[in-house]
């Protein structure tokens, strides 16, 4: 129906335009068959011939491919379409003229929701303007990265200093005279952080999965965050949970069930993560729609079918002190002080407050301190949080490191950053350059998804993961959908990547000539934009 | 030419030759035709390495005591270096012929890249001994022979060549290859006899084949005589000692289980989440047919006038008719929309088809 009056909604208003060529279109039914937002659809087009000046006008009746306008069904840009059509006859065009968000907040009267990722992307990102420029070449010898042997774990727990360590004299032996806080060696980077729900059931699955196999088969300590959305009790009572890093956030969802299992676990788990807030909408609680919260997800979680809103703040903490004194040592407690407890904010201006104040921690509970940046993902976030609340992950971390040294105290509480890595590529160099600056290790989810199939981008491709019709069958808890996820393919995808970022880390260990992780090491890193180089206080060049 | 021995003494006086001195001194007399040198180094570098008879048909004969690094580096075929005592780093680097002797032990990187000659020792050699070795098969072989055992990081990146390492007075070592030697090899032999341990797993360790013992009985024979040790002939040659190292050949390397066996054989038993899901794992196609339709055609007598524009529009050929009934075959129709677009009596509608697991 063409477009009558001027408010009515017009596909020039809609951020995607579809390109279609009937021409070379064959009519297979193939691209409304696959198009999982519903937006284009097969209609008849009325045409008129022209007239050879005999008879009247004759009319005649096409089968063509059109888009839907309405503001539930219309194109994300995903992209299907072209996939499956046999003739390249059509695909989704990106339209400068889009005016949708304006259009959606003046006829709904609602803040328009988004998933997946910040799509403003205006500054470009700090990490591309940085090289590793510190090469061993005469001054100390460069390592073989394909045969040298690495060291790259990294500490997940509180680490005492040397004088916090209590010894005594047990005959003549000298001996530790109190516990030490628990402490895990694991590979520095930790993938997932996505709640069963936001993800697929598959999805989640081939992520535990990959998590397994890279541990008991290649042998690389890899741990996975369980997101804060339950977690199966088969999970939980298997030996796999001590893989496993368990989440708590403001909503507590599922942690009943994890409570009730504990008596069956037969490992503890790798961690705690309490996560207090996320970088893609930081100040922000969770936010999973409703058309995503499935009946096994209700189960999980314990609530009914509903938009499912996390609180943003825990509702029972009011200070970092108390945050400390409940949750740290309430987890701490939980697994009887054997399990690593660690925190996640999203990156802030406050955040070195909080990381100076964790580090007085006088009960030595506090172990690690993950710090989210803004071009972090998110299931689905309002769009205004999206774009415009969050703090860049950079100078955060490098804040938080300086601020350890300068009491002399990095290492003691581990950092993990995380937010955005791998967005332009290289994920290693991302990871390389952040432990360089001082983080313990990172931490990623959203790039887990788009090796395992999401076709999203940062300039607004898709990014529909609120609407729970992910056609990936990663955000999406609808049946079809998920089944479009090889659980397999998905899982060997997520291993070969992790194997293809254990050798490029390597590849950058060994010409800055280290064995073990580079922690710290910003003499490592240089680059040419003068502000960088004075914020991060590493080497300008030209 | 003459056959009368050369002696340089490398500190009189209190005062040392340099290496330069004494290198420039060898050439000039090399030069004059002289073939035999008996050389009391004072840790002069190079000695005799990179030199060759006036006569091209002579041989050129150094003794030395107390060299300095690099002891018969880049020397060449038919040049015979007998080292009295042991000698420091690189002895035999880039060997291309000569036969360097070491009645001794050697300092690290002993036949590094030695592609050449033979290199025999008496004791022990350091890290990285044997590392780069290389066989050209326009010459003959190198041979690196050592009768007691190597540091760590023996053999890396070899590519060519036989080293016997004879683990001779070792029972107290652990490994007489030190560790992780052999890391990055993909070339050349080497016997080893005795314990080892902490090998790169890019090599294969096999017994000993009719070829090696024939190699090795004929070879030890030459190295004991030149380390005037013929008595320990009985004690290494019992063959079952012995072991045999060589790259792993491709279809021997260790293939990992994929991560869908994985899943299958040692995963939880019908996935974490099967309490909640019966999933049969199955994956469906982006335009799939049967249960994995995003939607699903319904057709109600909206006054049919059995026009048959449907069934014959329908690209999967999934629309059949009885009695002006239509209905639409799930395992062909892919839910395209097409029969809901054309019918002129909007007796098609597509309904969703969207379901939550159970």
């Amino acid at each position: 129906m063409a477009t009558i009056s001027i408010n009515q909604l017009h596909m020039d208003d809609l951020p995607w335009i579809i390109e279609y060529d009937e021409t070379k279109c064959i009519q297979c039914g193939k691209c409304s068959a696959s198009c999982s937002f519903n937006a284009i659809k097969p209609v008849v087009e009325k045409r008129r011939k022209p007239s050879n000046g005999l008879q009247k006008p004759a009319f005649e009746n096409i089968l063509v491919i059109k888009q839907n306008v309405s503001f539930e069904n219309h194109c994300r840009g995903c992209g299907m379409c072209s996939r499956v059509c046999p003739n390249g006859a059509i695909k989704a065009i990106r339209n400068p003229n889009d005016r949708y968000s304006v259009r959606y907040r003046a006829a709904k009267g609602d803040s328009l929701k988004k998933g997946g990722r910040s799509n403003l992307n205006t500054e470009g990102r700090t990490l591309d303007k940085i090289k590793i420029g510190r090469i061993s070449q005469m001054t100390d010898p460069s390592l073989d990265a394909a045969r040298h042997k690495f060291e790259l774990r990294t500490p997940f727990g509180r680490i005492l200093s040397a004088d916090k360590l209590s010894f005594e004299n047990k005959d003549g032996k000298m001996q530790l005279s109190s516990q030490l806080p628990p402490n895990r060696w694991i590979y520095p980077i930790i993938m997932g952080d996505m709640s069963i729900g936001a993800i697929s059931w598959r999805m989640w699955e081939a992520m535990a999965v990959a998590t397994a196999y890279l541990n008991e088969v290649m042998g690389i300590p890899v741990r996975m965050c369980t997101g804060e959305g339950g977690i199966p009790v088969r999970l939980l009572k298997s030996k796999y949970v001590k893989y496993m890093i368990l989440q708590i956030a403001s909503g507590h969802f599922g942690w009943n069930r994890i409570i009730q299992a504990m008596p069956d676990m037969v490992e503890d788990p790798a961690g705690i993560l309490i996560k207090i807030g996320q970088g893609a909408k930081p100040g922000d609680g969770g936010l999973l729609m409703a058309s995503k919260v499935a009946k096994y997800v209700q189960e999980i979680r314990g609530v009914p079918r509903a938009d499912l809103l996390s609180p943003p703040t825990h509702q029972g903490l009011y200070s970092i002190e108390e945050s400390v004194q409940k949750m740290f040592l309430s987890m701490n407690a939980a697994f009887n002080f054997k399990v690593p407890v660690a925190i996640k904010v999203a990156a802030s201006v406050t955040s070195v407050s909080v990381y100076n104040n964790l580090l007085r921690d006088p009960y030595n509970i506090v172990g690690g301190f993950f710090i989210d940046g803004l071009a972090a993902g998110t299931g689905a976030a309002h769009e205004i949080s999206l774009n415009h609340t969050g703090h860049p992950i950079t100078s955060k971390l490098r804040d938080c490191y300086l601020a350890a040294v300068h009491q002399g105290r990095q290492g003691e509480i581990p950092l993990f950053a995380g937010g955005g890595l791998g967005q332009t590529g290289s994920f290693a160099a991302d990871a390389f350059k952040l432990i360089c600056l001082g983080a313990n290790g990172v931490f990623t989810g959203r790039l887990l998804l788009e090796i395992a199939g999401c076709i999203g981008n940062d300039t607004g491709k898709c990014n529909a993961c609120n609407t729970g019709l992910c056609p990936a069958g990663l955000a999406t808890q609808d049946v079809c959908l998920t089944k479009r996820l090889d659980i397999d393919v998905a899982a060997q995808n997520i291993v070969n990547y992790f194997l293809a970022t254990d050798m490029e880390l390597k590849k950058l260990m060994g010409p800055v000539g280290n064995s073990t992780l580079p922690i710290g090491r910003s003499d490592a890193l240089i680059t040419v934009d003068k502000h960088v180089a004075n914020r991060l206080d590493i080497q300008y060049v030209c | 030419m003459t056959k009368e021995e050369i002696y340089i003494k490398t500190l009189e006086d209190n005062k040392r030759m340099s290496t330069q001195e004494l290198l420039q001194l060898i050439t000039s007399k090399i030069n004059e035709g002289y073939t035999n040198f008996k050389i009391d180094g004072c840790g002069q570098h190079n000695i005799g390495g990179s030199s060759w008879a006036k006569d091209r048909n002579e041989e050129l004969t150094f003794r030395i005591t107390n060299p300095g690094q690099r002891a018969g580096a880049m020397a060449l075929a038919g040049t015979n270096i007998y080292i009295d005592g042991s000698a420091p780093a690189d002895v035999g680097w880039l060997n291309s012929g000569a036969k360097i002797v070491v009645n001794g032990d050697c300092g690290d990187t002993a036949a590094h890249c030695a592609a050449g000659g033979k290199i025999y020792v008496s004791g022990r050699v350091g890290t990285r001994s044997g590392a780069l070795m290389k066989h050209d098969p326009k010459f003959e072989s190198p041979e690196f022979w050592v009768l007691k055992n190597t540091g760590s990081f023996g053999f890396e990146f070899m590519g060519g060549g036989i080293a016997v390492i004879c683990g001779y007075d070792c029972d107290n070592i652990n490994s007489v290859l030190g560790n992780r030697s052999c890391v990055g090899m993909v070339g050349g032999t080497i016997y080893v006899r005795g314990k080892i341990e902490d090998i790169a797993d890019c090599v294969d360790i096999q017994s000993l084949c009719d070829d090696d013992i024939n190699f090795l009985s004929s070879g030890l024979k030459e190295f004991l005589k030149e380390i005037n040790q013929n008595n320990l002939y009985n004690e290494l040659t019992i063959w079952n000692e012995w072991k045999k190292i060589v790259p792993l050949p491709d279809n021997k390397k260790e293939k990992n289980i994929s991560v869908a066996q994985f899943r299958k054989t040692a995963w939880v038993e019908n996935g974490i989440f099967g309490d909640f899901i019966q999933d049969d794992y199955k994956v469906y196609n982006l335009a799939a047919t049967g249960e994995g339709r995003i939607r699903i055609p319904a057709w109600e007598n909206n006054n049919c006038i059995d026009c048959k524009i449907c069934l014959n529009n329908c690209p999967q050929n999934a629309i059949g008719n009885e009695n002006k009934i239509y209905f639409s075959d799930s395992e062909k129709c892919i839910g395209c929309g097409i029969c809901e677009a054309v019918c002129p009596k909007k007796c098609w509608e597509m309904i969703s088809n969207r379901k939550e697991i159970s």
